[in-house]
């Protein structure tokens, strides 16, 4: 097979992982040297596909062929697809390549179980150690762990790549069992485990080799099974707690060909998806807790944010005040994010916070409006019922049909 | 209303700048004209140089930083905003650079939006390998829409080590040898030539992974031209690709998620006992 064939098949493969970030990298730079490449923590997004994705690394498996049968992979054992393999070198030089073209900031390179896992992971690490050593790469690499590979093999990949990542795929281990019969929740999250560990030992001792500098990511993929929404983010919680995981990344399942019967025929909205990283991101970035978004079993609203559906359900906490309220309770209101507070905060040191401010903020005025007090404005609270607003609020029926 | 002529340089602004509010010349009061541009119809040539030896001005080290950044923003006038910033704060009145504030904001949006070109620079530029033994490596043509070319380019030395190589855009040009940098604003016409003729007979490649890493089922046109604006499109490699691409999803010959040229293919289950499968 040629090698533009192989890359055809095995790009198409890996493309179901949503994982991007060439972020969190220490700084590494080429200048006066020889060898190839570059970090500066920030990550590149160098192309965008038509399906709105960024491509900021040579996504590929070094092969397909996957003695797996998890029913919602196009890679599964049982699946007719055309099958491709990668030597380490094919994917070096390919790298390497589209490196110099400055088509990508490095690489992610995961791969179909073949033999066994430690083989496997074997020719993962191969990869990267052929880069780093050989050609002086000093970009961006993500490997994705072979759950089950030997922790000596784990270690070794953490040595080399930037990023690792074990992906969880389904947030419930019934459904695991159900879907993907060859996977085990334990090894996973003992794969996780290592991971951390080598990334808390790293740290602690000054002169200790780097671990996968910037952490360690995983995937759950949404709509495979019918897991609702509460319990898909208080499985992301708890992995965020338990491993400090930098990132999960939800995917919504898509529709493969020849698809089993076990799983939908038809992908879930891609709203849901998007709900469901900005309820991730609350988490992350703003405090919230995964039951505080939502309090029961159930499904993230798709018409309205996780933080106005937050702020609706919590209207005794509002208006707040811009010229008095804490910094983390500015950054709750609806339309008002964690800079724009932090500016609002800088700004009241000079003068009173005046309506007029959050337009020249950027803020999303209408969603703020029924939630702030100002200098000089304060919203009327007869006739706004909760209910009511969010008939004004909600996002518009054209952006809630994609599907 | 005093004109203020010059060579459009930041420095050179700088030093204007400072003679002015020495001269305790307000904004309204000035017209500037950097490079080739032309200060309006009521032109006077500024009567006397400004006296240097005035009174030594202090403003903020990260104002300077924030003024010089904003000055890349193309567009007319941008020397006046700069100079009605200085010239406020210099007056104690430092709001005038925070975001609140109208001119502040003002400021900020031209920093953040020469910010971004920067990034479009790192982000969208292709350098294609070039096959002659003498001259850079690699090369690429660029057309950023504010002045970021000089600061930014830095970026790709990091990023080539000794590998060498130039970047050339329609106002000015870049080059690395594998040592030093060098910048020449025009750009020599010899190097647009090369960088915008440069054969690539391996570029095949990229556009095959950039087709088969789209999902089709997923199609998301808005979110695609936020990220990467249209104006990119025609000098990237995978460019003319995206119509036809979106086209052929939208044309509902790919329900699922896989790649029309994969799907041609001959696929291949896999044995349980597949050990010799690979």
């Amino acid at each position: 097979m040629q090698l533009i064939d192989k890359l055809s098949v095995l790009a198409d493969a890996a493309k179901y992982d949503v994982s991007c970030a060439s972020s969190g990298a220490p700084k590494r730079s080429s200048k006066g040297k020889s060898g190839l490449g570059a970090t500066d923590g920030m990550g590149i997004c160098h192309s965008f596909t038509p399906d709105g994705r960024c491509v900021a690394l040579l996504k590929i498996l070094l092969t397909n062929f996957c003695l797996y049968d998890c029913q919602y992979c196009v890679n599964r054992r049982s699946s007719d697809v055309p099958r491709a393999r990668f030597t380490p070198e094919e994917v070096v030089s390919l790298t390497l390549d589209f490196y110099r073209r400055n088509c990508i900031s490095g690489l992610f390179l995961s791969s179909g179980i073949i033999r066994s896992a430690d083989y496997t992971m074997e020719q993962l690490v191969r990869v990267a150690r052929l880069l780093r050593e050989e050609h002086e790469f000093r970009g961006y690499i993500h490997l994705k762990t072979i759950p089950d590979a030997d922790p000596l093999l784990i270690a070794e990949a953490g040595r080399y790549a930037d990023r690792l990542s074990v992906n969880i795929e389904l947030p419930t281990e019934t459904s695991l069992i159900r879907l993907a019969p060859e996977k085990q929740v334990v090894t996973i999250k003992h794969a996780m485990h290592t991971i951390h560990q080598g990334e808390t030992e790293a740290s602690a001792e000054k002169r200790a080799p780097r671990f996968a500098p910037a952490g360690q990511s995983t995937q759950m993929i949404v709509g495979a099974d019918s897991t609702d929404d509460s319990t898909i983010l208080q499985t992301a919680q708890s992995l965020y707690g338990s491993y400090r995981l930098r990132r999960v990344y939800y995917s919504a399942f898509s529709p493969i060909p020849h698809s089993p019967n076990t799983v939908p025929f038809a992908a879930p909205p891609l709203m849901r998806e998007h709900r469901l990283y900005q309820a991730d991101f609350l988490m992350r970035g703003y405090g919230f807790n995964a039951s505080e978004l939502l309090s029961g079993p159930g499904n993230l609203a798709l018409d309205i944010d996780p933080k106005l559906a937050w702020a609706l359900a919590h209207r005794d906490q509002f208006p707040v005040d811009l010229n008095r309220a804490e910094p983390m309770m500015i950054a709750r209101i609806p339309g008002i994010g964690m800079l724009s507070a932090k500016r609002l905060v800088d700004l009241r040191r000079h003068k009173r916070i005046r309506f007029e401010d959050l337009t020249r903020l950027r803020c999303s005025l209408e969603k703020a409006k029924p939630f702030v007090i100002t200098q000089d404005y304060r919203p009327s609270l007869a006739g706004h019922e909760s209910a009511m607003l969010r008939q004004h609020l909600r996002d518009t029926p054209a952006q809630l049909a994609l599907w | 209303m005093l004109t203020v002529r010059f060579d459009g340089s930041f420095q050179e602004w700088r030093n204007r700048a400072r003679a002015l509010l020495q001269s305790q010349v307000a904004p309204h009061e000035v017209s500037w004209a950097g490079g080739n541009e032309s200060a309006g119809l009521f032109e006077e040539p500024l009567p006397t140089p400004a006296n240097e030896s005035g009174q030594r001005i202090r403003v903020p080290r990260q104002l300077l930083d924030e003024l010089e950044m904003a000055a890349r923003y193309r567009t007319e006038h941008r020397w006046s905003l700069l100079y009605r910033v200085l010239w406020r704060v210099n007056q104690g009145d430092s709001s005038a650079r925070m975001v609140g504030d109208i001119d502040g904001s003002e400021l900020h949006g031209r920093i953040k939006a020469v910010r971004r070109e920067a990034h479009h620079l790192h982000a969208f530029l292709r350098f294609r390998p070039l096959q002659t033994s003498d001259g850079p490596q690699h090369v690429a043509w660029f057309e950023p829409a504010h002045d970021v070319l000089p600061w930014a380019a830095g970026h790709f030395a990091e990023r080539m080590g000794g590998n060498s190589w130039l970047i050339a855009t329609p106002e000015e040009g870049v080059c690395w040898d594998g040592q030093g940098i060098y910048y020449t604003r025009p750009c020599p016409t010899q190097w647009r030539q090369l960088a915008q003729n440069a054969a690539d007979p391996g570029g095949e490649l990229w556009k095959a992974y950039y087709e088969s890493t789209f999902n089709p089922a997923r199609l998301n046109r808005g979110v695609l031209e936020n990220n990467l604006p249209v104006r990119f499109w025609k000098n990237l490699p995978e460019g003319m690709l995206i119509p036809q691409l979106m086209s052929r999803a939208r044309a509902g010959a790919q329900r699922d998620g896989q790649a029309e040229r994969v799907a041609a293919k001959n696929g291949k289950r896999i044995g349980r006992a597949a050990e010799q499968a690979d």
